[in-house]
Formats: structure tokens, C-alpha cells, sequence
């Protein structure tokens, strides 16, 4: 076999994570207009328990990814998050996460 | 006010606060003792609130009170995370509200700006 071939089939192999398309955070910061009625209110609260909107400004993307697939599958469980959630696709899902993880509050740390 | 209705009125005053429950967590731990206790989540959600990979959260800035909700269903089961479960397993409502109380004052998290 080539040698170009077999360097090719090893990075596609063990690097599946960098071909995976990441969302695209300009789409994202559209499909995110809904988010901003309750995650882009400085302090607002959740009822039935209280407790603070969580900031999603700077988080993770891998993190938001999940996040929003746990609550689409009911496997987290918020009742306005869940509804949200499932009416987004897995690319709506994509490009939401880029845009909030663009916001600032870096990628990784120390 | 007849007396019947003064009777129910304070039925429902005394009764009432019983149904809501007794308050359990508030957002008033304390930060330096929270610093001490973080020192467990620091492998992973990093010394400065940043995770050190990408799929753990950023806690750097995020609000107390969601913090609070956050470990608390970790340690009821209520969301559902081995890791998380392990570690919130062992952690008291005072624990807790300290750790939520130290990560919250990192710099970090924003709020959605809105355009």
C-alpha cells in the first residue's frame, strides 16, 4: 500500500474527532434569538424551585452539545428546556453551541 | 370576619409554609471555605473554573443558585452522572453551598448579550 495511503487511513482512523464538523456560530447567533428571552436576562430566574438561569455565555461547545441532546431525549429533565430543545435539529444543536462557547469565557483552562 | 374564616385563616397560615417545605439550600455559602473544598473538582473543571476538557463544564462565574441546583440533583440522582453522582454523594447542604458560593466568584461565564 502507499505509503501517503496508509498516513491518510491512520489519521481518519484515530482523529474522528477533528473531521466532525463543529457548528457554525454566525447561523447559531440567528437560531439562538429564542435562547436570549431567558439566557440573556442578567439574573433571571427559574421557577418551581428558584434558582438562576444558568449563564451560557463562554461554556463549553462539546458541554452545550450535550447538554441540549440530553434534554431533546427527556434524559435531562426541564420541561421548557426539553420543549426548546426538541425542536432543534442536531445542526441547530451544532451551531447554537458555537455561538454561546464563541461568547467569551475561553475554551479550556489551567 | 366571622369566626369560622378566622379559624381557616389561620389554618392555612400555620399549614401552608409545612406543604412548601422546610428551605434547604441558600445561595449564602461561604467562598474561601468553597475554595478549599473545590480542590477535588479542580482535575477536571480546572483551578480557575475553566474545565481542562471541553466536554466538563466551565463553572467560572456561573450563578450560585444554579450551582446549587446542579449538585443537588447530582447528589439525588435527579440528573444523572456517574462522576457527579460520586462526588456530590459525599458533599453536605453546607459543602455545597460553599463550593457553589467559590465558583460563582471566578471570573468567567456570561450572560447571553442581548441585541
Amino acid at each position: 500500500m502507499p505509503r501517503i495511503l496508509s498516513a491518510v487511513l491512520i489519521i481518519a482512523v484515530f482523529m474522528p474527532g477533528t473531521l466532525a464538523a463543529k457548528g457554525d456560530h454566525k447561523a447559531g447567533e440567528t437560531k439562538a434569538y429564542t435562547c436570549t428571552g431567558c439566557h440573556g436576562i442578567p439574573g433571571y430566574n427559574n421557577v418551581y424551585p428558584t434558582y438562576k438561569v444558568p449563564k451560557i455565555g463562554g461554556q463549553n461547545y462539546q458541554y452545550l452539545v450535550s447538554a441540549l441532546k440530553a434534554y431533546r431525549s427527556g434524559e435531562r429533565e426541564h420541561a421548557t428546556m426539553e420543549l426548546q430543545a426538541q425542536a432543534l435539529s442536531d445542526q441547530d444543536i451544532e451551531d447554537v453551541a458555537a455561538y454561546f462557547a464563541s461568547l467569551g469565557g475561553g475554551e479550556t483552562g489551567k | 370576619m366571622s369566626d369560622w374564616t378566622r379559624k381557616a385563616v389561620l389554618a392555612l397560615t400555620c399549614v401552608v409554609p409545612l406543604a412548601l417545605g422546610p428551605a434547604e439550600l441558600h445561595a449564602d455559602g461561604d467562598p474561601q471555605a468553597g475554595r478549599e473544598k473545590a480542590k477535588q473538582c479542580e482535575s477536571c473543571h480546572g483551578t480557575d473554573g475553566r474545565s481542562v476538557e471541553p466536554s466538563y463544564p466551565n463553572l467560572a462565574g456561573q450563578y450560585e443558585s444554579y450551582l446549587i441546583k446542579a449538585l443537588s440533583d447530582y447528589r439525588s440522582g435527579a440528573r444523572d452522572h456517574a462522576i457527579m453522582k460520586s462526588f456530590a454523594a459525599n458533599l453536605s447542604n453546607q459543602d455545597i453551598e460553599d463550593l457553589a458560593a467559590w465558583h460563582s466568584s471566578q471570573e468567567g461565564l456570561k450572560d447571553l448579550s442581548i441585541k
